[in-house]
């Protein structure tokens, strides 16, 4: 058992997961349903009457329509997921995108979080390399002289 | 001046003497510590059960004017109706502001009393008596809240029943869960307070040792418990009510019951560190403050009007008293542990980052940035408002993207810490100790792949789990192979039970997010249609009337079994759709059904909206064993070393004795 653990047991496992990961990732999952691309462009849009919800999520009139809107555009143009949603940001009162903009100001909103990450992990190498330091430091002559007096003290 | 009936000069006397209890209780704590004078001591007790006694009268009166509808009330003109069923004429007390602010205090005394009883013998102990004064003064400041700016026992002028009196929001007149749900979250919310209480408490006197965690250890595990059950609850209430068939959007007011849960997740793994290894004392402290503080914050978020507009801030007394105590909060615990800077200092060292400790403290720093990303998403709209006077939305979609690779890095965590041992693991122990759980994950990832999954996200999150699910299955059975039964009782393995709940639920989130099929149909009665493998016939579509509300009812056939009775409702008083979903679970699929406007039961036409979505049940079972878990954690293992004992020098491992592994080596 201790071999089979060993190196190839887990390079056999990366092969398994590997090959999984690449058979399951590329696999076509079949076209989407009409529904399917309403669900995914409405959880794009913010419901213009309600606060935190999504033109997907919400049941009032305004959201409903909305989702009548999207469900003709998909289902009688050839127009793509991303023109749907300008022509809806357009044409109705869809006062925003849920996803805020990669530019200017909102860009923050995306930037912030990974300059997080990289200080958190620059953190934790420093902190852990300190650490590691402290602990590699070999007892002196004088410190074992210490330990032994205060052991012959006590016994 | 509007004359006051006999439940508002009851409330308000209620409310009166126990913000009088709770500052004297405060006051007499604080000078009977100071002055050594056991005396006043003695008068705590009684400060406190007045206090008590206060806000249950408090909650008593307003229940009472719910259910007999006393208008002479504003709150119960605000929340109540004449035909409001009896639930929901009881759960209208925390369907707005007022009342929830009243079922805060019910809780918080609550919490203060059995405190102070479970410490009776040692009030004169200075760090006992400082964590009361804490607890006594955010009672006072949550007797005041219920006093002022959010004064329930208001009196009003006599009701204008066209225009008032319609009752709770339909949302929370639909379903039962709506009595569970809030208690429960605000239990967990209200919880942190005990282990925030000693850690000020700690810091006043001087006492940061390990000593006023081991006391909070077992109060910060149940909050974390009762939130997380609060939340889960909250999703299942979504699923089952709103209609849209998520349990999860990322709006504010779930954001704000997350983000303390977040960092209260963090302590708890956390405070393990400072229990072994006497570390972490100013991260621990810092997360608990952040708890707490979190709290207020997201009441402040959520209950002030301020998420819907910056410049609604005004409008409210209680948006400024909420940020306010936040403020406070954040100044006097900032500048006590700057105060207590010295004996904070942690006396050792992380030896390596491949350990417990390690993996630990790589926990915390993910779960921090996840409740920095959650923070700045709820919040960034405000400061673009406030800068750019522009409204912005940040949704789901936002909060998808972030959170995904979060949440896998967190799975990774899990799969990988139980195996590691303190100090130090060497490579060849984590060769022995993670193989077998690897290939769980392995074995999962191509049980998925078989089974028809697809997406990198969605396959790795399932592998990921199964070898988190496998690490978690390898400590219990060790734990069970040496003590029965009785192994599954203590922190580490109660937290392994509490792992695989939370797998549970990561993985149904998964798959419920990235497999769910939609489809929208037009079915006259009589007629069956196809979609995903199943078959649905529209057996009858009526209309109906009720007391509060008119709508339409579907009976649908699902496989030609059972018939399943989704609806579409209008209540009269308020004129809103209100979706009643019908829902055929099973282990595999949910089948939800909802009923859509434009359904006329005069045609015989009904708009039916089909969702199969997989593994929604799994959710709710693990949130069944995050609550067995839990309960199993709280209770003290048998090979449980005192938390509190120094750390003895390096342990030598032994590979084949896996009784190390199981006692926490």
């Amino acid at each position: 058992m201790k071999q089979v653990k060993r190196w190839p047991g887990w390079v056999l496992l990366v092969m398994v997961v590997a090959g999984l990961l690449a058979f399951g990732t590329t696999r076509d999952a079949g076209a989407r349903t009409p529904e399917e691309r309403v669900e995914e462009i409405s959880k794009q849009l913010a419901c213009p009457v309600c606060n935190g919800e999504t033109v997907y999520e919400s049941r009032n009139t305004q959201s409903a329509s909305i989702r009548t809107e999207i469900k003709a555009q998909v289902t009688t143009t050839d127009a793509t997921d991303d023109e749907i949603i300008a022509y809806i940001v357009q044409n109705f009162d869809a006062k925003t995108l849920l996803v805020p903009r990669a530019t200017g100001f909102e860009s923050l909103v995306w930037v912030l979080p990974s300059v997080a990450i990289v200080c958190a992990a620059v953190g934790l190498f420093f902190v852990f390399r300190r650490w590691r330091l402290a602990a590699d430091l070999v007892p002196s002559d004088d410190d074992r002289a210490l330990v032994d007096a205060e052991l012959r003290a006590d016994s | 001046m509007l004359a006051e009936g006999l439940n508002g000069v009851l409330g308000h006397s209620a409310l009166i003497v126990g913000f009088a209890a709770s500052l004297f209780g405060a006051m007499a704590l604080a000078s009977a510590t100071l002055l050594k004078n056991p005396r006043l001591v003695r008068t705590v007790q009684a400060y406190g059960t007045l206090a008590l006694i206060s806000a249950v009268l408090a909650i008593v009166v307003m229940e009472r004017g719910l259910i007999t509808r006393d208008w002479s009330l504003a709150y119960v003109q605000k929340v109540g109706s004449n035909n409001t069923p009896a639930l929901y004429n009881v759960t209208a007390l925390w369907s707005a502001l007022e009342g929830s602010i009243l079922l805060w205090l019910l809780l918080l005394a609550i919490y203060s009393y059995v405190i102070m009883r479970r410490y009776r013998n040692r009030l004169g102990d200075p760090l006992v008596a400082w964590a009361l004064v804490v607890m006594f003064l955010v009672s006072a400041f949550f007797f005041f809240l219920a006093l002022g700016p959010t004064d329930a026992f208001l009196a009003a002028a006599p009701p204008d029943f066209l225009k008032c009196c319609k009752g709770p929001n339909p949302l929370l007149q639909n379903h039962v869960l709506v009595l569970f749900h809030p208690p429960i979250l605000y239990l967990g919310f209200v919880g942190f307070t005990v282990p925030f209480a000693f850690a000020i408490a700690a810091l006043i006197t001087g006492r940061v040792g390990e000593g006023w965690l081991v006391e909070t250890r077992r109060w910060a595990l149940f909050a974390w418990g009762f939130l997380t059950l609060g939340i889960l609850l909250g999703g299942w209430w979504s699923y089952e009510v709103l209609g849209w068939g998520g349990v999860w959007g990322w709006d504010p007011v779930e954001n704000a019951s997350f983000l303390p849960w977040l960092t209260g997740t963090a302590y708890i793994h956390s405070v393990m560190v400072q229990e072994r290894r006497g570390m972490l004392r100013v991260w621990n402290l810092s997360l608990l403050v952040a708890t707490f503080s979190l709290t207020i914050l997201g009441t402040f978020l959520t209950r002030s009007g301020v998420i819907n507009s910056v410049h609604a801030f005004s409008d409210g007394e209680i948006g400024p008293c909420l940020l306010g105590a936040f403020g406070v909060i954040l100044v006097v615990s900032l500048a006590l542990i700057a105060w207590r800077g010295d004996q904070l200092r942690s006396p050792g060292a992380i030896d390596s980052a491949v350990s417990r400790e390690g993996a630990f403290l790589a926990n915390n720093a993910v779960f921090a940035l996840f409740a920095f990303v959650v923070l700045l998403g709820t919040v960034f709209p405000l400061i673009v408002e406030a800068k750019d006077d522009r409204k912005i939305s940040v949704g789901s979609p936002f909060f998808d993207t972030m959170s995904r690779p979060i949440g896998l890095v967190l799975l990774f965590l899990m799969a990988v810490a139980p195996a590691l041992p303190w100090r130090k693991a060497s490579g060849e122990l984590l060769r022995d100790r993670l193989f077998w759980p690897a290939w769980c994950g392995a074995g999962t990832l191509a049980l998925a792949v078989v089974l028809g999954g697809n997406g990198f996200a969605p396959l790795l999150a399932f592998g990921l789990a199964g070898f988190a699910a496998g690490a978690a299955l390898r400590q219990l059975v060790l734990a069970t192979r040496r003590q029965g039964l009785r192994g599954l009782v203590g922190r580490t393995n109660g937290g392994m039970i509490v792992h695989l709940g939370v797998i549970l639920v990561a993985v149904a989130l998964a798959a419920s997010n990235s497999y769910t099929r939609a489809g929208e149909f037009t079915v006259a009665k009589g007629e069956t249609i196809s979609f995903a493998g199943h078959t649905f016939t529209l057996i009858d579509l009526t209309d109906f009337t009720t007391s509060r509300s008119v709508g339409i009812r579907a009976q649908v056939s699902i496989d030609g079994g059972q018939a399943y009775a989704p609806a579409i409702s209008k209540y009269t008083a308020f004129g809103q759709d209100i979706a009643t979903p019908s829902v055929k679970s099973g282990i595999a699929n949910d089948i939800y059904l909802t009923l859509e406007a434009g359904s006329q039961p005069s045609s015989g036409t009904a708009k039916l909206k089909i969702f199969i979505k997989p593994m929604v049940l799994w959710m709710w079972i693990g949130g069944g064993l995050i609550a067995f878990g839990t309960l199993l954690a709280a209770f003290p293992g048998r090979n449980r070393r005192k938390p509190t004992d120094p750390v003895s020098a390096p342990i030598a491992f032994d590979l084949n004795d896996p009784a190390q592994e199981v006692a926490g080596v």
